[in-house]
């Protein structure tokens, strides 16, 4: 929560927009449908679970009997772990497994694409969704300031050519927030663009023209209206661009719409389509290799599991394994989009929530605000199929009943900010932190 | 008596409101300098039945029915629809003032409090800060429920002085305003603030939790106190400092009339309007009448000095070109302007933290023009008058409409502002001469005219960068 922060966001200091991110050169360097080269690109997609997704119902303790007795309920036995095509989820010898929903994060765990972090915290873990979530965001444990991406894009992307990074979705995450560079927000591509009366299509060349005309008079230097006729006419120019650059998208893969047969989850549907958005801008536009995307609804303080029909009691379905299939489903099927388009050994996912939950579950099938939580680190470059950090312990729980942290969060963010987008994790989170291997 | 041209008129109600029609902005004019401001300023004494009217039966908000886009809803359909203009503008400016947000708190509480920002939105200002203080929404959002004696929580303290009332340093003579001892000592008078768990969640004072012992604040300065201070006490200490006044006064001036520089001359201005405020018993009326009058206000520094927010920019352009806002019914129907809104940075009811929105430059970027240009292509090319939307007629556009291109890009220019982009006439007179394949026509008023090349025309004049501005 933003509420003892008072910076000012620089949302649209002086002129800089997408626009001055976002060059003119790269439509004419790539021919229509033309592979972009993959060499040294360096993609990295950062998934935020909003909500503090319930990490030991995700990567799960299952031997562990004091997680049986905390979780009447909830709890997964061994024999549960099992997806939907009766494939045990149970990582390797390791005594945790998958929530059975993640069949395809199971798949690529075992492929050795996928990493898992176990123990992920902070030191007096905050227990607000804000708070939190600035904390995660910011890389710092006051939650203020500009957000960690923001930093790493001000020292490593000002000035470089290219739509360089996007947020997928209404508003900017505070992750992004930066003082000099503008991440620009994007919905939907179809909304993108400026828009002329569909009654008359032929209008439209004169409706761009005006436009162009009226914004390229002189207006007087450092005035608001020139800031404006500036961030207008990249907007216009650079929409049209961005249109024609993602129109050029072609794949293989399917990502699940509503009309598919059986209907997949809106939870499904909405993750994929944002996935499949970050798809047709890092094959379409060579410089976009920042990217982010969020899915809510993960703050299950009751019925976290089953439904109407079993009366909250069936653990293979329901709210959070909702959730967690669309996160499994998504990621596989980008992953499969960027093997198809030559760019797996190019792209690190990274998903993270603000928090886990409570590990002692409450009395409406559901659990409480939490601390630890698992991270997974997903991609080619990854040295995968194995677990990182270290599972607390829970039979050593803080006076609030939850789990004491193992491995704090800026490390992960650390090893991906010094090791693979070259940046310098002392200056971007203000301190080094052990790295913790998934990246060699 | 000043008197008041129509530029001047129309200048006026699109700051102290969002605009409105040639007939609105001559009513005003009619009424002087002063009686226009008295007219904006006594709104109570305007009939304002046909929105009481509308609400009751387009909005149920009492329980459930008291949701997210319900509350932005209302108050889009309160902003284009009712008479008392600076009613909701001066809410406005209250609710970026005290921003809360409903990231934190729940929507009833939203709105209750959105409720009493117009309540007291001209009462004197020690009463609102302390009634917004005690409401819940600000009790929850600052974690006042939580400051409790022995385990103080800094949060209220601290932005009650930063950010509602004094600011670090007095903006006029740059001296710090209090100290870090002095935030510590303010939460203490504060402890055990409260609201009981029951309609109409009052505000209670949980006397156990309240610390009776002495604090001591702003030592060695003119308003240094020390005592077993409450927090009534504490605002009203800060209420009759000199930094509040000036403070006040600067963000009602960067709001209302323009952006204020560090210059001699606008501190100057600043102290000036603050005297109004402390000789007057904080009254808010009439610190807002002496700004509106004054010829700072009607300078030509001020015209079209500051950045449209979003807010403006739509329920203007529905005002002043005489569209229509149909805000559907309480079966949950449009939320059309609040989506907008939001997509272009001004999500109302969620400001981006308790400091509110960042204004002027804040506002631009190219993901928000674009918002702007295709909520302008939204309004002018919605032919469906009958669902939920904003859309004007043809017709309405064709009252407007004159017999030249010339005489009809100037008319729209005016009735748009009155705009001052006599350098754009041509290139938009232009576009109603141009046909589909670039050649040229001949501008005649017919319907098939209107419906097509000025409905493009408004929808590009949205888009000049003047129109951009207030």
């Amino acid at each position: 929560m933003a509420i003892n922060r008072r910076q000012f966001i620089k949302r649209g200091a002086g002129a800089v927009s997408v626009g001055l991110v976002m060059p003119r050169f790269w439509m004419g360097s790539l021919a229509q449908g033309q592979e972009i080269a993959a060499t040294n690109r360096r993609i990295f997609v950062v998934i935020q679970l909003g909500g503090g997704s319930d990490g030991l119902n995700t990567v799960i303790p299952f031997t562990d009997s004091r997680y049986a007795s905390l979780r009447p309920t909830l709890a997964f036995k061994e024999a549960e772990l099992k997806d939907a095509q009766g494939n045990s989820t149970i990582l390797g010898s390791d005594p945790f497994g998958l929530n059975p929903a993640m069949s395809e994060m199971k798949a690529l765990y075992d492929s050795g694409k996928a990493a898992i972090v176990l123990g992920v915290g902070y030191p007096n873990q905050n227990l607000s969704h804000f708070f939190a979530t600035d904390i995660w965001s910011t890389g710092n444990t006051t939650g203020a300031g500009n957000g960690w991406l923001g930093r790493y894009a001000d020292q490593k992307l000002l000035g470089q050519s290219g739509l360089s990074a996007v947020n997928i979705g209404g508003s900017l995450p505070k992750a992004f927030f930066a003082d000099k560079v503008v991440v620009p927000s994007i919905s939907n591509f179809a909304s993108y663009t400026f828009q002329t009366d569909g009654r008359f299509g032929g209008d439209r060349n004169n409706q761009v023209n005006t436009f162009n005309a009226t914004n390229h008079r002189v207006f007087p230097v450092s005035s608001f209206s020139q800031a404006i006729a500036q961030a207008g006419l990249e907007a216009v120019d650079g929409a049209a661009q961005l249109q024609a650059a993602v129109a050029s998208y072609n794949s293989t893969v399917h990502y699940p719409v509503a009309t598919d047969n059986p209907a997949p989850s809106q939870q499904v549907i909405q993750f994929a389509a944002a996935l499949k958005m970050v798809a047709q801008i890092v094959t379409t536009i060579p410089e976009a290799n920042l990217l982010y995307v969020q899915l809510g609804g993960f703050d299950h303080h009751s019925q976290e599991i089953g439904t109407n029909q079993d009366n909250f009691t069936n653990k293979l379905v329901g709210a959070h394994a909702n959730l967690l299939r669309a996160v499994s489903l998504g990621i596989k099927l980008f992953y499969d989009d960027m093997e198809a388009h030559g760019l797996a050994d190019n792209v690190i996912m990274m998903s993270w929530t603000e928090f886990g939950r409570r590990p002692n579950e409450n009395a409406s099938h559901g659990t409480d605000h939490g601390t630890v939580t698992p991270m997974f680190v997903v991609g080619n470059p990854v040295i995968g199929g194995r677990l990182y950090g270290e599972q607390p312990s829970l039979s050593d729980l803080d006076s609030a009943g939850n789990l004491k942290f193992k491995v704090d969060f800026r490390s992960v963010y650390g090893e991906i900010i010094d090791k693979w987008l070259g940046g310098d994790s002392q200056s971007v989170l203000g301190a080094r932190y052990d790295s913790v291997g998934f990246l060699g | 008596m000043a008197s008041l041209s129509f530029e001047e008129g129309a200048h006026l109600l699109r700051r102290a409101g969002f605009g409105g029609t040639p007939q609105e902005i001559d009513d005003l004019a009619s009424r002087g300098r002063e009686g226009a401001v008295d007219f904006l300023i006594n709104y109570n004494q305007i009939d304002n039945s046909a929105l009481e009217n509308l609400l009751s039966a387009s909005f149920n908000l009492t329980g459930d029915g008291i949701t997210n886009g319900e509350i932005r809803r209302w108050w889009f359909t309160r902003m284009v629809n009712t008479r008392r203009q600076f009613e909701e503008k001066l809410t406005l400016f209250w609710h970026n003032h005290f921003a809360t947000s409903s990231s934190k708190v729940q929507d009833t509480f939203m709105f209750n409090q959105n409720v009493l920002l117009r309540q007291l939105a001209l009462d004197r200002f020690d009463n609102l800060l302390l009634k917004v203080s005690q409401d819940p929404a600000m009790l929850i959002w600052l974690d006042s429920i939580t400051n409790i004696l022995g385990k103080a929580n800094e949060n209220f303290a601290r932005e009650l002085q930063e950010l509602f009332t004094m600011g670090i340093n007095d903006v006029v003579t740059g001296e710090q305003n209090y100290t870090e001892q002095d935030v510590k000592e303010v939460a203490r008078a504060f402890t055990g603030w409260n609201y009981r768990r029951q309609t109409p969640f009052p505000f209670q004072l949980n006397a156990t939790q309240h610390d009776n012992g002495f604090k001591s604040i702003y030592a060695g300065t003119p308003w240094a106190q020390t005592g077993n201070l409450s927090g009534e006490d504490v605002i009203t200490i800060i209420c009759g400092r000199p930094a509040t006044a000036r403070y006040l006064t600067w963000k009602l001036f960067n709001f209302f009339v323009y952006p204020i520089t560090n210059s001699a001359t606008d501190k100057a201005t600043i102290d000036r309007f603050a005297k109004v405020y402390l000789n007057n018993n904080h009254s808010i009326k009439e610190l807002v009448r002496a700004i509106f009058t004054s010829d700072e206000f009607f300078s030509e520094r001020a015209f079209f000095s500051l950045v449209k927010q979003p807010t403006e920019y739509i329920v203007g352009s529905i005002r002043m070109l005489g569209g229509t806002y149909n805000q559907g019914t309480n079966q949950r129907g449009s939320n059309t302007l609040s989506t907008s809104s939001r997509n272009m940075g001004q999500d109302l009811f969620a400001p981006p933290d308790v400091a509110g929105w960042d204004f002027n430059l804040g506002w631009v970027s190219t993901a928000t023009m674009l918002e702007r240009f295709n909520f302008a292509n939204t309004y002018l090319t919605n032919r469906n008058t009958t669902n939920p939307g904003v859309f004007v007629t043809t017709d309405q556009l064709k009252s407007i409409t004159k017999a030249s291109s010339k005489k009809t890009v100037k008319r729209f220019l005016s009735r748009l502002g009155p705009l001052n982009a006599g350098d754009s006439i041509g290139i938009l007179r232009s576009y109603l001469e141009t046909g589909d394949n670039g050649q040229p026509v001949t501008f005649v008023n017919d319907d098939a005219t209107v419906d097509k090349k000025v409905r493009g025309l408004v929808h590009q004049i949205m888009c000049l960068p003047e129109y951009q501005l207030n």
